[in-house]
């Protein structure tokens, strides 16, 4: 087999291996991101509601939901809104081709 | 209604016959019990899990009972199935040390597939996944499995240290300690779930509402247009979730590698 034959083989498998790792990846940030969309509604709606019940206002809760919302846009800025943040530290890395 | 315009169908509900279109709801994922014990009753949706469990048992048992160095026939299969979920799944989350996981993500992945594709195979045609009672059993699998390995090789204080986003200021930090918390206790397993049982629900509610329509409106008058435009629907629908159902196993296999992942090594 010609030597470009030989590399090809590689090559394509470390291709195929970035593309499978990067599909993780932006499966685990997707689902992360709309995580913390529901998990700041949910964490500050619920002190918010706890907080209304003692004080007897109700419209703490919703309060609290939409202020639970804004921490989490805002996070999500922070954390994947800038160039070159998508790239996180992976405890992969030693994936290599088919050693079947 | 009259009854002199010839219909295509007869039988069931149709438009010249008087009734209402027989819109699907709720009540097309309620099952009359195949047979009781007691107050125990084995319906539809459990056969159909137990005849899934059996057949990704049976077919992993046949490929690998006798496994030959030269693979032939449906070891051959079996094969390509189990590196689908290596190369694809597991290795791009976990690496060559998760290996260890193989079996427990391909009988995953293998069992919601075939779950899932039950909703396309004639006489069974029924999802079990968009029963949520049949969700709900894989997913706290999948939930004390990850939380279980992240108390063994983290430990309790670090898993929940490791959680907490570090790198924000102190003040920041403060606000953001609930939000990770339920992120990760409520929010996580929950759309694990929720996400599966949904586009099940759907996909089957849409093959319903596009088959009871092409029944509903056949006859040999201009509704006949719009039977047809059902028909094709219908077709649309059946390979749309042919790959829904491949997909949303695939999802769901992948986000149990990424959440096996971050117990094993803190992410942040």
């Amino acid at each position: 087999m010609s030597g470009k034959g030989n590399g090809a083989g590689p090559r394509f498998a470390a291709a195929r291996q970035a593309a499978a790792e990067n599909r993780a990846q932006g499966l685990d940030i997707g689902w992360t991101v709309f995580g913390y969309l529901i998990a700041g509604m949910l964490a500050y709606g619920a002190i918010g509601w706890l907080v209304g019940r003692a004080v007897h206002v109700s419209l703490l809760f919703p309060i609290g939901m939409l202020v639970g919302l804004a921490i989490s846009i805002g996070f999500i800025i922070y954390r994947y809104g800038r160039q070159g943040a998508l790239t996180r530290p992976s405890p992969r890395g030693n994936a290599e081709g088919d050693d079947r | 209604m009259t009854r002199d315009v010839p219909v295509l169908a007869s039988g069931g509900c149709h438009i010249f016959g008087g009734c209402g279109f027989p819109s699907p709801g709720l009540q097309s994922f309620e099952f009359k019990p195949l047979f009781s014990i007691g107050s125990f009753h084995f319906t539809k949706p459990m056969l159909i899990a137990v005849i899934c469990a059996l057949a990704v048992i049976v077919f992993f048992w046949a490929a690998f009972a006798r496994p030959k160095l030269v693979p032939r026939g449906v070891q051959n299969i079996g094969e390509i199935g189990i590196l689908l979920v290596r190369d694809q799944i597991l290795r791009p989350s976990l690496g060559k040390k998760g290996d260890g996981y193989l079996p427990f993500l391909t009988a995953l992945f293998f069992y919601i597939w075939l779950m899932n594709l039950m909703e396309l195979i004639p006489l069974f045609q029924f999802p079990a996944m968009s029963r949520i009672g049949f969700v709900w059993p894989l997913v706290f699998v999948v939930y004390f499995t990850y939380l279980y390995l992240g108390f063994k090789h983290q430990g309790f204080p670090g898993y929940i240290k490791n959680m907490i986003p570090w790198d924000v200021p102190k003040p920041v930090l403060i606000i953001l300690i609930p939000i990770e918390l339920a992120r990760f206790f409520i929010v996580q397993p929950f759309t694990l779930g929720v996400r599966l049982f949904a586009n099940m629900f759907a996909g089957h509610l849409l093959l319903l509402i596009f088959t009871l329509a092409t029944w509903y409106l056949a006859s040999f008058t201009v509704g006949l247009l719009f039977a047809a435009g059902s028909f094709a629907m219908m077709f649309f629908v059946f390979g749309l979730e042919l790959l829904i159902d491949l997909l949303q196993a695939f999802i769901f296999t992948t986000l149990t590698a990424v959440y096996i992942a971050s117990s094993l090594e803190a992410a942040h």
